[in-house]
């Protein structure tokens, strides 16, 4: 089933949680809705599943305006950052409430309940723990058994509110590619909301990056990560470092070193996006363009060293990601001038206008 | 078996223990013995006419009208005001969890005064409900209106925190899965908060039947009529029929008891769920 959202509005108080969304999300997908907290990812999301009135505008499910429907009729399956599973309840009831609250027409027979909640906790390979109650479950288990209660009810859409934000990093890492593999089986329609940028650009078919109540885009994980379409969606994707810098006779200038840019054209002032994976350092500036900088600390994170470094004439922060045998050259030089380059980066200058910078 | 750290000096704990044993023993445990010793001091003959004679039948069935009417009530309250107050997010909500409390910050002789002023003869009302032949005060609507009042914060103090910490996740999660409100009430808030509720009515069963100082304001001590229990002790006392006094007084003692036992296995039952849920 597809969503249509159309020009969504949505005040609390004074605090404008969303400005007029418009959104499509097709049939079959699995769209994240990314930002920062107070986004408003949360509150579309709500609204999408009914549980959230919005002030002003449309929601359609297949071409249907559901904007006025309940809830308890949209048809939605709902899955809680916090799990909300009914602890007074096993993991079989729990999954089962979905079929038992429905009127007696529709309600299935007890055996049909019974074979539909077993099949359900064998897609979440949970079948041996249909005795079990909430409290007895570890995290991971218990968003399993959530979801498989959301499942229960066959709902048109799917909707999860940061499903593993409770979650640690390794069943996080798991669960993600669950979810990702159980979509590709199941095909239903799902929107999550999260915060964290690797897990949006690991499970999603799409993104929908939001800041401040705003779509800021609307990519697949590719066209977001590597043509993001402003300086917030770069920041947000990653870690990055901003330097302001000024377009003179059409090449960057940085601490005074000119940069080997495009022609940008009349002068002005510039802003400068690197990740630290973008980053070289060299110990005798060979290519030139080099910006000087001394080493103020460095950190292994895993395969890779994280670098810090200080500019000499502006004493800005640098944060470059090197490999081992790369850090292994430099620890030579550790007390000597270093320079930092830069392999890539992006350059906004204010006019709304992305530049690449390769060099 | 827990170490024990030697922080403090070692006769701190015996003596600590001393004190809260001899407190115990000379307000609680001496009294108790009192009030039973007292009571059968004649033998149980006179024990047994003392609690089945008219009046303190007339006491006792008194009594068990009020908690059969003030619980129920007071449980439909606690559990709405506390579903509103946990659930709903509205202007004013500081002030209205105040005056929940309102009752435990009066005095119960102002609160039954408050009925006498408002129901009395000379009350507020009093001349409209003299015309068309209403008695409230010094009948048994009165005692029910004080004792209602004074009850009135018990259920609901229990059950509010307990709400308020359990949020509303799972009734929405109810909600998409197609519960309407009443089966999402009765399938879901309800088995969560059901210990902490039954506690909630049995304090405000054990105050109900038990309050003294509201009820003695508007119950205007017609005997056999208007008296409750501790009315019927007080009034037994006053005549010096110590004996009869103390076994009306023996009843409501055992009622306590039995309250306390039950209040006890009810924290048992709600510790044990706390535990399991860690």
């Amino acid at each position: 089933m597809s969503i249509q959202i159309s020009h969504i509005n949505k005040r609390f108080e004074n605090f404008t949680a969303l400005s007029d969304i418009n959104l499509t999300i097709p049939d079959g997908e699995l769209v994240a809705l990314l930002g920062p907290s107070g986004s408003g990812k949360t509150t579309l999301l709500r609204i999408i599943a009914g549980l959230e009135e919005a002030d002003s505008g449309t929601i359609y499910f297949n071409g249907e305006d559901t904007t006025a429907t309940h809830v308890r009729d949209r048809g939605v399956g709902f899955v809680f950052q916090h799990y909300a599973l009914f602890r007074h309840m096993s993991v079989f009831e729990n999954v089962a409430f979905g079929l038992r609250v429905r009127p007696k027409e529709t309600r299935p027979s007890e055996e049909e309940i019974k074979e539909r909640v077993h099949k359900l906790l064998k897609l979440i390979q949970l079948d041996w723990i249909a005795n079990r109650y909430p409290s007895q479950l570890s995290g991971g288990q218990r968003q399993r058994v959530a979801l498989a209660r959301a499942l229960a009810v066959e709902p048109k859409v799917l909707l999860l509110d940061e499903p593993f934000g409770a979650l640690d990093a390794k069943v996080r890492q798991e669960l993600r590619q669950w979810l990702r593999s159980l979509h590709d089986e199941i095909h239903i329609t799902s929107v999550f909301v999260t915060h964290d940028q690797e897990e949006a650009l690991e499970v999603s078919d799409k993104i929908v990056v939001m800041n401040q109540g705003k779509i800021e885009q609307i990519g697949t994980p590719e066209e977001v990560y590597d043509r993001p379409a402003n300086p917030f969606v770069y920041s947000f994707l990653g870690n990055v470092n901003l330097f302001h810098a000024r377009v003179e006779q059409g090449s960057l200038h940085l601490e005074n070193t000119a940069l080997n840019t495009p022609d940008l054209g009349a002068s002005k002032e510039a802003s400068l996006f690197v990740r630290p994976h973008e980053i070289n350092i060299s110990v005798d500036n060979a290519e030139g363009s080099g910006i000087e900088a001394k080493l103020i600390g460095w950190r292994l994170v895993g395969p890779r060293v994280r670098v810090e470094l200080e500019t000499l004439k502006e004493h800005q922060k640098v944060e470059a990601e090197i490999s081992k045998s790369e850090w292994q050259n430099i620890k030579a030089h550790e007390n000597e001038s270093l320079f930092v380059h830069f392999e890539s980066a992006r350059i906004y200058t204010g006019e709304a206008l992305w530049n690449d910078y390769v060099i | 078996m827990q170490t024990e750290h030697r922080l403090e000096p070692k006769w701190l704990k015996p003596l600590l223990l001393g004190i809260t044993l001899l407190f115990l023993g000379v307000f609680l445990a001496l009294p108790l013995g009192v009030v039973f010793s007292e009571a059968l001091a004649k033998g149980w003959k006179v024990y047994f006419e003392s609690i089945s004679e008219p009046d303190a039948i007339a006491a006792i069935k008194l009594t068990l009208l009020v908690v059969i009417i003030t619980v129920p009530l007071n449980t439909i309250f606690g559990v709405a005001t506390a579903w509103l107050i946990a659930k709903f997010e509205f202007r004013g909500k500081g002030i209205l969890i105040t005056l929940i409390d309102l009752p435990f910050a009066v005095s119960p002789v102002i609160a039954g005064l408050i009925f006498v002023l408002l129901f009395g003869s000379s009350g507020w009302l009093g001349a409209w409900l003299g015309e068309h032949d209403i008695r409230i005060v010094f009948a048994t609507p009165g005692i029910i209106l004080a004792t209602l009042f004074i009850t009135s914060p018990f259920v609901a103090r229990e059950i509010i925190p307990l709400m308020q910490e359990q949020g509303t996740d799972e009734e929405e999660s109810a909600l998409t899965l197609g519960a309407t409100g009443w089966q999402t009430f009765w399938k879901v808030t309800l088995p969560n908060i059901k210990w902490g509720l039954l506690y909630g009515v049995i304090l405000s069963n054990a105050r109900a039947m038990g309050e003294f100082g509201a009820v003695a304001v508007v119950s205007g001590h017609i005997r056999g009529v208007t008296t409750t229990m501790p009315l019927h002790v007080e009034i037994l006392y006053g005549e010096y029929l110590f004996t009869a006094a103390f076994a009306v007084a023996s009843l409501l003692t055992l009622l306590a008891l039995l309250t306390l036992v039950l209040k006890s296995f009810i924290e048992w039952r709600i510790g044990k769920k706390r535990s399991l849920a860690h």
